[in-house]
């Protein structure tokens, strides 16, 4: 009875009503000098409709660090209007004009229009931000991806919290998919952005799930005795790689999802954890300490063959590629002070992107590669961060609800 | 003594039968703590309502009482070597797990927030190992502990100073009410 009552705890449906705070706070900390100077004026009829589609595209635009953005007239100018259709529908317009031709020869490199309801505006609002965003830097936004991500309550002694959130891209739409009194940890996205895996400690022993984002339902897909931990979805879907320490130590494995068939990677008594694949599908990353400290491998699914990859320093683990598979995002110590670092496969060359003062973790690659997600402890808290690959924006994003951590940037979702 | 016995007969019949309906099958590993682990898995009896203090029980009936109350075991920056002060704690654990081989036991290991957190896993593994293997050094039954590491998911502490890091890398030892 209490074993059901303690599952049912565990078990939280997806959908909650539409939150008008972020459960995550967004706060740009450092921003491009040179950004591009764009104008949102704000659209016509925007107090008609329940959320303000110019000051979302100004958010997010602005947050993106790329842009320094303004309401009147500049190079760049997005205009639009948003009217009231009835039965809670809208349309929302916009225009992107560029003036190079001169002041008063600004013609609309962009055009659209979309009817949406009420619910979709928020959506509808990112999914403009992303086409500016790429028009006019030629690379795809991801301001339409959500972050999954740990809450840890800390309450009473003995009486922590922590929940599972998936929240949208800019903190908004927090959504728990699970709230535990024991831990939870390294959630991973499916390609298909439908599912998530995690670790769960609940009954006091790791399990690694598959949870589906949209229905809430799971599998519990691995708990072997001792670590089952790091699940990491293979490009195609089928796979996840994981950490099982069933065979004495912490090893590498790869679970085929539908038969559950495990193939063992490593084989030895070092620890070996956190894999990656690499974008061909052919190999992984992985976190060794065969070499004394913590360093990142890569191993032939084929072959099985290892070989390292960082030699810069004594702590280098969590390392995953960049989508053009020439960057790999890491945590890296440098006299004791652990950041999130990127490493050119090319050069050899590392270069710390995270603030020197404090430590950070659990990097996570967006999936245009342009930023890494991670998290890092402020003036005592845990709280996530987003910096650009070259280190020059940073935003903050604290949790409202308690600390935040260990998140996961989603694939594309549209 | 009887009548618990049947008692515990029906509560493990009855949670095979429930376990049967939804675990997963895997193969039991040969290592002896593994094999620890794997016994809890079919014991659906223990599966839930742990709390951080639960089990915990004086030993102050058996001489080494005031020894084995010592539970918490303090571990060095990226070491997983038991402290030799800490040995004795240990063994009288063992004494009291050895001359009771129906009582059970978890071993947690932790470690300070610093680094990665699956590496952080890994290491907290090592720290509540090298506990177990003093106590099945003694005689204990590597079916009566239970091993998890919880790495730095679980802090002693929330302060980020070297004292507080300090607190959060250790191995716990935790008795399981039967």
């Amino acid at each position: 009875m209490r074993k059901l009552f303690s599952t049912m705890l565990f078990v939280i449906a997806v959908s909650i009503p539409f939150s008008a705070f972020a459960m995550l706070s967004m706060e740009l900390t450092r921003g491009v000098s040179g950004a591009i100077p764009i104008a949102v004026v704000p659209f016509e009829g925007s107090e008609s409709a329940p959320q303000n589609v110019s000051a979302i595209v100004t958010n997010d635009l602005q947050n993106s660090g790329r842009f320094k953005v303004s309401t009147g007239r500049s190079d760049n100018t997005v205009v639009g209007r948003v009217s009231v259709l009835g039965g809670d529908q809208y349309e929302v317009s916009f225009k992107l004009l560029d003036s190079l031709g001169g002041k008063d020869n600004s013609r609309a490199v962009m055009s659209k229009k979309y009817t949406v309801p009420g619910r979709e505006l928020r959506a509808i609002s990112h999914h403009i931000s992303d086409l500016i965003y790429q028009q006019i830097t030629g690379t795809r936004g991801v301001f339409s991806t959500r972050l999954a991500y740990v809450v840890v309550q800390h309450g009473e002694p003995g009486q922590r919290r922590y929940i599972l959130e998936v929240a949208d891209q800019d903190g908004y739409n927090p959504r728990p998919l699970l709230n535990s009194p024991e831990p939870i940890m390294s959630p991973s996205w499916a390609p298909n952005g439908k599912q998530i895996a995690y670790v769960s400690f609940e009954n006091k022993q790791a399990g690694i799930y598959i949870h589906n984002v949209v229905t809430g339902y799971r599998t519990l897909v691995s708990r072997f005795p001792g670590i089952n931990g790091a699940p990491a979805w293979s490009k195609d879907g089928r796979k996840l790689a994981l950490v099982l320490s069933k065979s004495g130590s912490p090893n590498i494995y790869i679970m085929d999802i539908a038969t559950r068939h495990l193939t063992q990677i490593t084989n030895d008594f070092y620890i070996n954890t956190e894999p990656a694949w690499a974008p061909s599908g052919r190999s992984l990353l992985f976190t060794s300490n065969r070499s004394g400290g913590p360093q990142i491998y890569q191993v032939n699914l084929a072959s099985h063959a290892i070989s390292r990859v960082t030699y810069d320093g004594n702590y280098n683990a969590r390392g995953s590629y960049t989508p053009d598979g020439n960057h790999v995002a890491m945590i890296h110590s440098v006299s004791g002070i652990y950041s999130i670092a990127i490493l050119d496969l090319d050069s050899g060359v590392v270069r710390v992107v995270s603030s020197r003062s404090t430590d950070s973790a659990s990097p996570s690659v967006a999936p245009n590669g342009s930023m890494v997600l991670y998290d890092t402890v402020i003036g005592g808290r845990n709280m996530l961060g987003i910096v650009s690959s070259d280190g020059r924006i940073q935003l903050l994003l604290p949790a409202r609800n308690g600390e935040a951590q260990d998140p996961a940037w989603s694939p594309y979702l549209s | 003594m009887k009548l618990k016995k049947w008692i515990q007969i029906i509560l493990v019949s009855s949670s095979i039968i429930a376990l049967a309906a939804c675990t997963t099958k895997h193969k039991q590993d040969e290592l002896a703590i593994n094999d620890g682990n794997s016994g809890y898995n079919d014991e659906g009896a223990q599966s839930s309502g742990l709390g951080d203090e639960s089990g915990y029980r004086d030993q102050a009936s058996s001489r080494n009482g005031h020894l084995s109350s010592n539970r918490t075991y303090y571990f060095d920056f990226d070491s997983n070597a038991v402290h030799d002060a800490d040995k004795p704690a240990i063994e009288a654990n063992a004494e009291a797990l050895a001359s009771n081989p129906s009582k059970k036991a978890m071993l947690e290991g932790h470690t300070d927030p610093r680094g990665s957190r699956e590496y952080n896993i890994g290491l907290g593994e090592r720290r509540a190992k090298a506990v177990a293997q003093i106590l099945t050094a003694k005689g204990v039954n590597h079916k009566q502990i239970r091993v998890v590491s919880y790495g730095a998911e679980k802090l002693a502490s929330q302060g980020h100073s070297e004292a507080d890091y300090q607190r959060d890398r250790r191995g716990v030892l935790i008795y399981l009410q039967q």
